[in-house]
């Protein structure tokens, strides 16, 4: 009967083996589960304390969704004094050694030249910074936790409640929704966003771009963020895209707009749904006969509502992508791009 | 979020790979619940490979990986397998990279205080054959059953079976125990 009781625990009990057992159990992994009690926070994660912020995430995420968004003093993150800083010095990520450690302030800028480094996010993510990448600290989470990324390379993933963390960039805002991604930004200030799990929220002056896992979106300087794709949108409309959201020429824009539309499959309505916000007129209209034929819109979705521009049909739309609800991202929409607006007490949710 | 429960009738994804399908579309509360479940596959994994004292640390790097590649999972039914192949890939890396091996003494402050019996049994686990040791800490030290141990970490019930009984009659000898009633 013990090898029943060492395979799964049933018949009758091998005194030695559960001697074995209780002796070792203080060897066992802690998990939030199975020991719920806080710990006091450490420099880096336990998976205790790691499991302990999903967690603590998952009941935010709970209370977010069902209670108006506001602050209680009990929930005001802790101002810190800066984020963890680790340089490293090898070829690539795998072969990379820690040769420094030091922290990086409020109002610091790095410049990671020829090296890597990696970087807290406070306690709520890490970000990879690739050589030859500028980024400074502007909020260490006292309101938010917000870094400016001048140039170079980003690699970030979060585990908090979404709309905690913002990049600044020379030409958009980056807001973590619950994500890991990268971010790049060049000389002349253009970006690109590249969504691995989860949502990125991109934002300049009141342009939005919500963009998924598996999809990307391009910015400018002067201009804002682009629309979104997936990567595997057929070249056609990447391409169209660039010259809709960046080109000068109306007519180019007008050809590229119908190249888009032509080649855009049911994947695509994505980009298509965030055109009907970006042309007007009978352009509009193009887009809206297209993405209806490619994902039909609700019964109490109108041609003449979405011509007009009203968003709440525009949001009814967004909920048959198969993307999920839009509350998900409406609920966390602030004035991303205004660092003061950010800081403040959220608005309430835009619908 | 509420976990999803098990379905009936035809079948359908499990829960695992509900969670991470949840989980890739950016839910937190998903792969919280994924740490949950697959916390002790984790920890028992490096413990039967590492030093105990690397073993938090790295069991952190493990989820971090996880999440950002859960993007690449093709197969979200073996989560499980994948994320136990990721914590013995960090495993060796731990060594290769010759990272920090100072094992703390076990009265650390707030560490627990295995006693000395506990030590000695764990010590003469380390050094069994990595199958037997593995399979013996996930279920003597985390507790996991022999089904639950074949499902999570994709192994066939009949090679658990197997690890675990030759690994427990060799830990037996090692202890310079016999083989119990």
């Amino acid at each position: 009967m013990s090898g029943d009781y060492l395979w799964d625990g049933s018949g009758e009990p091998d005194p030695e083996i559960q001697r074995l057992e209780a002796a070792l159990r203080p060897l066992r992994g802690t998990s939030p589960a199975r020991e719920p009690r806080l710990r006091r926070p450490r420099p880096r994660f336990s998976p205790a304390g790691w499991g302990a912020l999903a967690a603590a995430a998952a009941v935010l995420l709970a209370l977010a969704a069902t209670v108006t968004r506001t602050r209680t003093p009990a929930a005001a993150p802790v101002a810190p004094a800066g984020w963890e800083l680790a340089w490293l010095e090898g070829a690539s990520w795998q072969q990379a050694r820690v040769v420094r450690e030091t922290r990086l302030g409020v109002d610091e800028w790095i410049d990671t030249r020829e090296s890597r480094a990696r970087l807290s996010v406070g306690e709520i993510g890490e970000v990879r910074l690739e050589p030859a990448t500028r980024v400074g600290l502007l909020d260490a989470g006292e309101r938010s936790h917000r870094l400016s990324l001048a140039r170079g390379v980003l690699h970030a993933v979060i585990w908090a409640p979404p709309g905690q963390f913002l990049v600044d960039t020379p030409s958009a805002v980056a807001v973590d929704l619950g994500c890991s991604y990268t971010l790049e930004v060049a000389e002349d200030g253009s970006g690109l966003l590249r969504v691995e799990t989860g949502w990125v929220g991109f934002e300049s002056r009141g342009l939005q771009s919500l963009v998924p896992a598996g999809a990307a979106c391009r910015t400018r300087r002067g201009v804002g963020p682009g629309t979104p794709y997936f990567e595997t949108a057929p070249e056609a409309l990447r391409r169209a895209l660039v010259e809709i959201d960046f080109g000068s020429d109306g007519r180019e824009r007008r050809a590229a707009l119908a190249r888009a539309l032509a080649s855009a499959r049911e994947r695509d309505a994505l980009s298509l749904w965030h055109l009907l916000s970006r042309v007007d007129g009978e352009d509009r209209g193009r887009v809206f006969d297209r993405l209806k034929a490619l994902v039909p819109p609700p019964v109490e979705v109108t041609r003449e509502s979405i011509l007009r521009g009203d968003r709440a049909p525009r949001d009814l739309w967004w909920d048959e992508l198969g993307l999920g609800s839009s509350d998900f991202w409406r609920d966390w929409t602030t004035r991303w791009s205004d660092p003061k607006a950010a800081a403040s007490p959220p608005t309430q949710p835009a619908r | 979020m509420n976990e999803p429960t098990g379905v009936t009738g035809a079948p359908g994804p499990s829960i695992e790979a509900r969670l991470v399908a949840e989980a890739r579309a950016g839910n937190r509360t998903a792969f919280g619940h994924l740490y949950d479940r697959f916390a002790p596959l984790v920890h028992g994994v490096l413990l039967s490979r590492v030093p105990r004292s690397d073993v938090d640390d790295l069991a952190q790097d493990v989820f971090l990986q996880a999440m950002r590649r859960l993007g690449s999972l093709r197969n979200a039914e073996a989560f499980g397998p994948w994320l136990a192949a990721i914590a013995r890939n960090r495993a060796r890396d731990h060594w290769r990279r010759g990272e920090d091996t100072v094992e703390l003494p076990d009265d650390v402050a707030g560490a627990p205080h295995p006693e000395g019996e506990a030590l000695s049994v764990f010590a003469a686990i380390r050094r069994l054959p990595e199958a037997y040791r593995e399979t013996l800490v996930l279920r003597l030290v985390e507790g996991m059953t022999g089904p639950e141990i074949a499902e999570r970490a994709g192994l066939t019930p009949g090679s658990v079976r197997v690890n675990l009984h030759r690994g427990m009659q060799m830990l037996r000898e090692a202890l310079g125990r016999s083989e119990g009633p």
